[in-house]
């Protein structure tokens, strides 16, 4: 099966390598990939604005460019917009972009505790390493693309989602009960909107603005930055409840080394994204937070989680860019776009000339990897461009919030507008701000409520899809019983665990 | 007694619109005038990526050519096999200021009264069409199709990747297993391009899907173009795949591979919501008309495999009105195949 991807010989693969490389770095190529990176950096910190986006606008500068220049100059753009949407979400709980959501969670609380500028070094660093590590991993793949990429069906994604919806037992915090009920609150915002599989529209309640399902950027917006706006208005003083920015072990360089500290936690987070992003039906989303909930299951600190932990950071963080480079293999190996963003790039290749197909992998394999080179290039240098500015950044969490709760709130609900361009919306904003001060005040997770979101719809059509073709033996194909079995170990080792616990501490006092 | 009224009521809207249509002169400068600076919103009713979002991006950008001084952006409006955006675009302000695109299929939808849908297809604000869509019949590698005597011929169930029920791939795909016919069971459920990957990895077997949205799908190798219909002609991409016309079918299917086809001519529309004041609306027929014309257009779109076969205004009303308008018995078949629970 895959032999026809590689041309099965080790010295193609390294002439693709270096052509790529003399290709991305030929001008004006380079020139233009410079030219686009910080446009992606800005699409990226503005609220609601994303990646479709600035492609949709770059697009039609590309007619007449050679095709290396145009992937370069497209690109460029496309590869950083994650690393600028960290920014908001870490400085005033606002994603910049989707994937962004899963950067709130942890970070804002982070930027609270007086360390935005460790949550900053960690996100750009965790950003750079996950894109240069989802490219280097991509081109590793190549010879066994064929057969990973089709190993996921529908029954994978059911489980896949099912596996992250286990999540929520461990991001619960302290209460499992009100960690469930939040989650279960995701999961029935999730069917709000038409139900593809009946023609039937669900909970619109006759709006139409509704059946369109609510938007995640909508209801992060509203359930972390205004909460934390609400919050900030009742309590005063400053984002960062600490008093200086100069404490020991919270700057920039305290995040850079964490990325280095759990080099581990990266890596694995580098890899799912990627392999998320390769296979198309979970979307950018989903990755994100499937790497957070596979950080909360894996660390140490399980109770820092929520409050403001980096590793939280560096799993989201790195999981979206090395989704992008994932994305790109099944645009080019079989004309089927990964993500929308991919379908745009679809559209512009096409436009340059560049047929995808098998022939990307034989004839055409410096094409493929002067791609995975600006990958890299466009990566390490967005992160360059951030870095320096990140300390200066860091110190806005410790102004009064009497100036920051006007900037946070028009942030916020800019880009809830942007996202979805319904002023409705911004209603549903508001009501989530209300829900997500409430859910503070009393202690309830947030997180498993955006999980359950993310997640019901993925989970709810795959299983309908994986019915339709198997019948209930969809659940013993090999890679979906694996997945099963993680999930059951999930959810049934904590309570295990516990019962363990509780039965020695009870032996203790009797 | 009630036909009768409605058949006055057709009769008069039709003779209404026939005096509009001799009395409209060309656009006034005033209604040219209100399009300075301000903002169009094309939607289009699915997601990024795919055929119609690859159309509604190149007229959008040569419809703000000709709307001087306006921006006109794309407003992606995705779900419900274009149901949400269609009612969007009708129940949207008819101020000029938005128009859409969407699935001509939806003319089966609302043939069958599907739920959900609230606008009425014939009431529009139609501005054109911008081509006839040429549909295709492909076969994954990995089945034994080769030719579309194969597919006709299988024993075996044919599964059909469908985006949603009441999308118009699950409706076509529903009404040529009778009218070919031949054993396809429409699957739902696959957005976007996932269809194509349900055909790599072999769970389902066949697509049936517009050639633009398949075509990056087709040119990578990946399958075998077996049938093309929708527009009247073969297209000289697919010169060597068989149309549906040189299929033998019974009179009952021949009827309603007509409606699929008129369904089909009337591709890649644009419309308004109903009541545009006519002299904005003649503003954009007008740059609509120099937008699809433009030379320009059609050689960036022959880049994109987008082509270009437009008609404009009131004919496409009155081609939207003949579709509607189905034979009693044609009628009941689709309701009939087509079953929304």
């Amino acid at each position: 099966m895959g032999k026809g991807i590689t041309g099965g010989h080790a010295m193609s693969l390294w002439d693709g390598i270096w052509g790529g490389l003399a290709a991305a770095t030929s001008w004006p190529a380079c020139a233009l990939m410079l030219l686009t990176i910080p446009i992606g950096l800005v699409i990226g910190i503005i609220p609601g604005m994303g990646g479709n986006m600035g492609l949709a606008l770059l697009i039609p500068f590309t007619f007449g460019m050679q095709p290396i220049a145009g992937f370069a100059f497209l690109l460029g753009m496309h590869a950083v917009v994650h690393t600028g949407g960290s920014i908001p979400a870490i400085l005033f709980d606002t994603p910049g972009t989707g994937p962004n959501a899963a950067t709130c969670i942890e970070g804002f609380p982070m930027a609270q505790k007086g360390e935005a500028g460790r949550a900053l070094g960690a996100a750009l660093t965790s950003s750079m390493l996950g894109g240069v590590l989802g490219a280097i991993f991509m081109a590793m793949i190549i010879p066994v693309l064929r057969p990973l990429v089709l190993a996921f069906g529908p029954p994978e994604f059911f489980m896949m989602a099912i596996m992250g919806l286990a999540f929520i037992s461990l991001m619960a915090g302290e209460s499992l009960l009100k960690g469930l009920m939040a989650g279960g609150m995701g999961l029935i915002i999730s069917f709000v909107g038409m139900d593809p599989q009946t023609g039937v529209v669900r909970f619109s309640y006759g709006m139409l603005g509704l059946m369109d399902g609510i938007n995640i950027v909508t209801v992060v917006v509203g359930l972390f930055a205004l909460a934390e706006v609400i919050d900030m208005g009742v309590k005063g003083g400053a984002i960062a409840h600490t008093e200086s920015a100069d404490v020991k072990g919270t700057g920039v360089m305290q995040g850079i080394k964490d990325c280095f500290t759990y080099w581990w936690l990266l890596l694995r987070c580098s890899i799912i994204g990627n392999i998320i992003g390769i296979i198309p039906g979970l979307g950018g989303d989903a990755a994100a937070f499937i790497c957070y909930g596979h950080a909360v299951q894996t660390t140490k600190q399980r109770d820092q989680f929520g409050k403001g932990c980096v590793e939280g950071v560096i799993a989201t963080d790195s999981a979206h860019n090395s989704k992008e480079g994932g994305a790109l293999i099944p645009t080019l190996a079989f004309g089927v776009p990964g993500s929308s963003g991919m379908a745009i790039l679809l559209g512009a290749f096409m436009i340059l000339g560049v047929s995808p197909g098998r022939e990307m992998f034989t004839k055409h394999l410096d094409l493929v990897f002067s791609m995975v080179w600006v990958l890299v290039f466009a990566n390490i240098i967005a992160v360059m461009l951030c870095l320096p500015f990140a300390g200066k950044m860091a110190k806005i969490t410790f102004i009064r919030t009497s100036v920051m709760i006007p900037f946070i709130l028009v942030c916020g609900i800019l880009g809830s507008y942007l996202t979805t361009s319904k002023i409705g919306d911004i209603l549903i904003t508001v009501i989530f701000g209300g829900v997500g001060y409430a859910m503070k005040k009393f202690d309830y997770a947030r997180g498993p409520l955006i999980l359950g979101i993310v997640l019901g719809r993925i989970a709810e059509n795959a299983l309908h899809v994986s019915l339709n073709l198997y019948g209930l033996m969809f659940l013993f194909r090999p890679i979906t019983l694996i997945l099963l079995i993680i999930t059951l170990a999930t959810v049934l080792f904590p309570v295990y665990k516990d019962r363990v616990k509780k039965r020695t501490a009870r032996g203790g006092i009797g | 007694m009630k036909a009768q009224k409605l058949i006055g009521l057709a009769l008069a809207v039709l003779m209404i619109g026939a005096f509009a249509a001799t009395v409209q002169a060309a656009p006034t400068q005033e209604d040219l005038d209100f399009y300075k600076g301000k903002l169009v919103t094309y939607i289009v009713a699915t997601k990024p990526g795919g055929g119609y979002d690859a159309y509604g991006r190149l007229v959008g950008r040569y419809l703000q050519k000709y709307l001087p001084g306006s921006t006109v952006i794309i407003k992606n409006v995705p779900g419900a096999g274009h149901i949400i955006g269609a009612n969007e675009v009708y129940l949207s302000k008819p101020d000029g200021l938005i128009i859409g695109t969407f699935n001509t299929g939806l003319i089966y939808s609302q043939i069958v009264g599907q739920e959900g849908i609230k606008f009425d297809l014939t009431k529009y604000s139609w501005i054109g069409k911008a081509s006839s869509e040429t549909r295709v019949i492909l076969a994954g590698n990995k089945t034994t199709y080769q030719t579309i005597k194969d597919v006709l011929d299988s024993k075996d169930e044919i599964k059909v990747p469908a985006s949603g029920v009441g999308s118009q791939d699950f409706n076509e795909t529903s009404v040529l297993a009778i009218a070919l016919p031949a054993k396809f069971k429409p699957i739902p459920g696959y957005g976007g391009n996932e269809g194509e990957m349900a055909i790599l990895r072999g769970e389902c077997q066949v697509i049936i899907g517009s050639y633009t949205g398949l075509m990056g799908f087709i040119k990578s190798k990946e399958c075998r173009v077996l049938l093309q219909f929708g527009s009247e002609h073969k297209i000289p991409a697919l010169a060597n795949v068989p149309h549906i016309s040189e299929l033998s079918v019974s009179p009952r299917g021949k009827s309603l591979i007509n409606l699929v086809n008129n369904i089909d001519m009337i591709g890649r529309l644009t419309a308004a919501p109903p009541g545009v004041p006519a002299g904005r609306l003649e503003v954009l027929r007008d740059a609509y008309k120099k937008a699809v014309t433009d030379p320009e257009i059609l050689q960036e779109g022959a880049k994109l495999g987008l082509e270009f076969d437009p008609a404009y205004g009131d004919d496409v009303q009155k081609m939207i009105r003949e579709a509607i308008n189905q034979p009693e018995d044609n009628l009941k078949l689709l309701k009939e195949i087509i079953k929304i629970e």
